[in-house]
């Protein structure tokens, strides 16, 4: 039996891994980049929910991880319809250049 | 017997209203455009207003709501019924009779003359008579009212019959907003009504005037003011209503001009329809009057006031439907004194008697109108008895009961009038003050009516249409002969003086009204109200009978005075305008004492001028202060819109700025810090 890694660990990773997301989602224009950048954010907080279920022993943070995942893939599906959109309506995937939307 | 006629009452005013829809909607293609069934109807609501009114004499009379439109349990409800006592079933055989001769001289004036626009005509005359039967019996004072517009509504669409030409249309309206000036106090007076008693009604002993007269014995306040107080300025706002449709000074100004309309309809309006109806009101309510002195000094000074007023300017007109106007208002001024003066009877006899012999004048004046081929002006008239004489009969006949010449009609309600104003006025230096004027005005309009009639039917002809006039049909003779019949003899129903003079049982006007009926509409109730409220105490000179010779003697005396006077001037085959001769006065009345031009300066520099005055502060200030808050929502949201830049990186770092100012927020707050 291995020696558990201490909760702390796993949740300075969830927050690195977040940041690096959220840190593309601001700085980056091409939006593929952005959809990827979204997932990290999602799987941050995946990895939180699966070590609090560890650090609990309770299985319920797991079960959770499982609708995430499938939302992620669902979420994935429509964000890659919305870049197709992007790219023939502007021909391009920079997310700046689609800015119709305003006042 | 008789009262079986009861049950078809509402059918009076029914039967011209659906004469009015025919004429409307079918009129084109109506034999004579609409006139027979206008005939018919009216005839039809003569014939059972007769039916009414011999039930009424047999001692019948009837109260009955026919229809609850706002039916309240706290407060009040509004119904709409009908009040068949004395007074209106009198005046609905007055109104229906006029109406039908209207009616029928209307086929002569309009028809054989080829007017356009009959169909609407004739529905107009349809409504107009039923509105003012329908007002006639209406039982309470909502109803009234109701009907009181209607009947300013159909004078309107009638005076502005010819409504292509400028002057009808112009005078229409005049007609419509001057009498509508008035209406407004009528409607307040009405709400007040409503509102202090709970009910409008007019008879019987849970009608608003005894329930107002309840009110002052118990010594009640409303809103403050003793109950006489409260009566008189309830009585004070609804006589707004009368002044302005009766056309008393100072709302009198439209009647002269409402003669730009048809000739038959001046004929319906001021004999029996719309300027009766102001008058017709008070004597309806006149149990509430009674119980305010106040307001009765007001109708009694008003009256005497505008009999001589009117009086006065008659006597410088032109045009002889003119002169008929003026007289119309003087005449309508004894009324509102007989009023003023408590006296009942004298003010309905003359009602009675001025619409019979006024819509004589008016149908006879058309007569004269359609001979001269539409010219008015009496100075191009002259001579016309040679070819008229049926015309100028009847019109003389009129004329004397007019001028009130002994033995014509005019003369016994005028002296009845006179008379009862003189013995309550020996005690109220006040309505002797208004009988003096009225006295006057009996030698004024003796005065302007003879010199009306030679001018118009004696001398030489003083045109060539005058010479050869247009001969006019059986259907203007017939209402002529009739009327002309009546205006001799109506006099008869209550030959007062007679009675008081000789003991004979002749006064019967008098007792009909005087009957008690157990509605409290009754005159001898009225005259208990008088002593009691009013606190009217009647006096004599040396004895009753010296009284009554010394008041014939006057007014009979100053009516033959003012009739040679005008014989006397005007007698020659080519009379002269004596009238010019008076120099500043006659400029003076010529313009009508310059009433339309202070009432326009009223309009245009006085409200025309607070109107702008208003104007302006609501836009400055009412809308400047709305303004000015939107205006701050406008640029507040004009400069923090901009945040929305359509940028979706820029939208990612407001949510993560504004997450970590929660959580900044949070942590402050929760003391993690």
């Amino acid at each position: 039996m291995l020696e558990a890694v201490p909760v702390e660990y796993y949740l300075v990773l969830s927050a690195a891994v977040f940041c690096i997301g959220l840190f593309g989602v601001l700085t980056r224009r091409n939006a593929l980049m952005f959809l990827m950048s979204v997932e990290l954010m999602l799987n941050a907080a995946n990895i939180n929910l699966v070590a609090f279920a560890l650090y609990w022993g309770e299985l319920t943070g797991q079960v959770f991880v499982l609708f995430t995942m499938s939302l992620a893939a669902a979420e994935v599906a429509i964000g890659i319809g919305i870049i197709l959109v992007l790219y023939r309506n502007y021909d391009d995937v920079d997310v700046t250049d689609a800015t119709t939307m305003r006042w | 017997m008789f009262a079986w006629f009861f049950q078809f009452a509402p059918a009076i005013a029914v039967l011209p209203f659906v004469s009015f829809l025919l004429a409307l909607v079918a009129g084109r293609w109506l034999p004579r455009k609409g006139a027979l069934a206008g005939i018919l109807a009216t005839g039809g609501s003569l014939l059972l207003s007769l039916g009414v009114l011999a039930a009424v004499v047999s001692g019948h009379t009837h109260e009955q709501t026919l229809y609850t439109f706002v039916d309240a349990q706290e407060t009040f409800s509004l119904t709409f019924g009908i009040l068949l006592d004395q007074l209106s079933a009198a005046m609905l055989v007055i109104v229906s009779l006029i109406a039908f001769l209207v009616h029928v001289f209307s086929l002569g004036y309009m028809n054989a003359e080829g007017e356009p626009g009959l169909p609407r005509y004739y529905a107009g005359l349809g409504l107009f008579s039923a509105s003012m039967l329908a007002f006639v019996f209406a039982d309470n004072l909502l109803m009234a009212f109701v009907f009181f517009e209607l009947v300013g509504l159909c004078s309107w669409l009638l005076i502005g019959h010819w409504f292509r030409d400028p002057a009808p249309a112009s005078a229409a309206k005049k007609a419509f907003l001057v009498t509508r000036f008035g209406d407004y106090f009528f409607l307040v007076g009405v709400v007040a009504v409503l509102v202090t008693f709970g009910t409008a009604q007019f008879a019987g002993a849970d009608g608003f005037p005894a329930l107002a007269a309840e009110a002052i014995d118990a010594g009640e306040s409303f809103f403050g003011l003793s109950a006489e107080a409260w009566v008189s300025v309830i009585g004070l706002l609804v006589l707004g209503g009368v002044i302005g449709k009766s056309a008393q000074f100072p709302l009198h100004t439209w009647l002269p001009d409402a003669m730009q309309g048809p000739t038959p309809v001046s004929a319906l309006i001021h004999a029996a329809t719309m300027v009766a109806a102001g008058v017709y009101l008070v004597a309806r309510m006149y149990g509430f009057y009674l119980l305010s002195p106040t307001v009765l000094g007001i109708i009694a000074f008003v009256g005497g006031f505008t009999a001589l007023f009117a009086a006065t300017m008659g006597v410088v007109k032109n045009e002889l439907k003119q002169v008929l106007a003026y007289s119309t208002i003087s005449q309508y001024g004894y009324m509102m004194l007989a009023l003023g003066a408590g006296s009942y009877v004298a003010a309905f006899f003359h009602l009675t008697t001025h619409a019979i012999f006024k819509a004589l004048l008016f149908l006879g004046a058309g007569a004269v109108i359609v001979a001269m081929h539409h010219d008015e002006d009496m100075w191009l008239m002259g001579g016309l008895r040679e070819h008229m004489r049926v015309t100028y009969l009847t019109f003389l006949a009129g004329s004397l009961a007019l001028a009130g010449i002994f033995p014509f009609a005019g003369f016994w309600s005028k002296d009845e009038v006179l008379f009862d104003t003189l013995v309550v006025g020996l005690e109220q230096p006040l309505l002797l003050v208004a009988y003096l004027m009225a006295l006057a005005a009996v030698f004024v309009t003796a005065f302007y009516t003879i010199r009306m009639v030679l001018l118009t039917f004696h001398g030489d002809p003083r045109t060539d249409v005058a010479e050869s006039p247009h001969a006019v049909g059986l259907s203007i003779k017939a209402p002529l002969v009739v009327l002309g019949v009546l205006a001799v003899v109506a006099g008869a129903i209550n030959l007062v003086p007679v009675e008081k003079l000789t003991g004979l049982r002749v006064s019967f006007l008098s007792s009909f009204l005087g009957s008690d009926r157990g509605l409290l509409t009754h005159n001898a109730h009225y005259v208990d109200l008088r002593t009691e409220y009013a606190g009217y105490e009647t006096g004599a000179i040396v004895s009753e009978p010296v009284t009554v010779l010394l008041g014939v003697a006057l007014g009979f005396g100053l009516a033959i005075a003012g009739a040679v006077a005008a014989f006397l001037l005007y007698r020659d085959a080519d009379p002269v305008r004596h009238t010019e001769r008076l120099g500043s006065i006659h400029t003076l009345l010529v313009h009508n004492y310059y009433q339309d031009e202070y009432q326009v300066w009223l309009a245009e520099g006085l409200s025309l001028r607070t109107a702008r005055a208003a104007d302006t502060f609501d836009q400055g200030v009412i809308d400047g202060a709305v303004n000015a808050t939107s205006s701050v929502s406008l640029l507040s949201g004009d400069r923090i819109r901009r945040v929305q830049t359509g940028v979706v990186t820029n939208y990612a770092a407001l949510v993560v700025l504004g997450l970590l100012a929660l959580l900044v927020g949070f942590a402050l707050y929760g003391g993690w810090f």
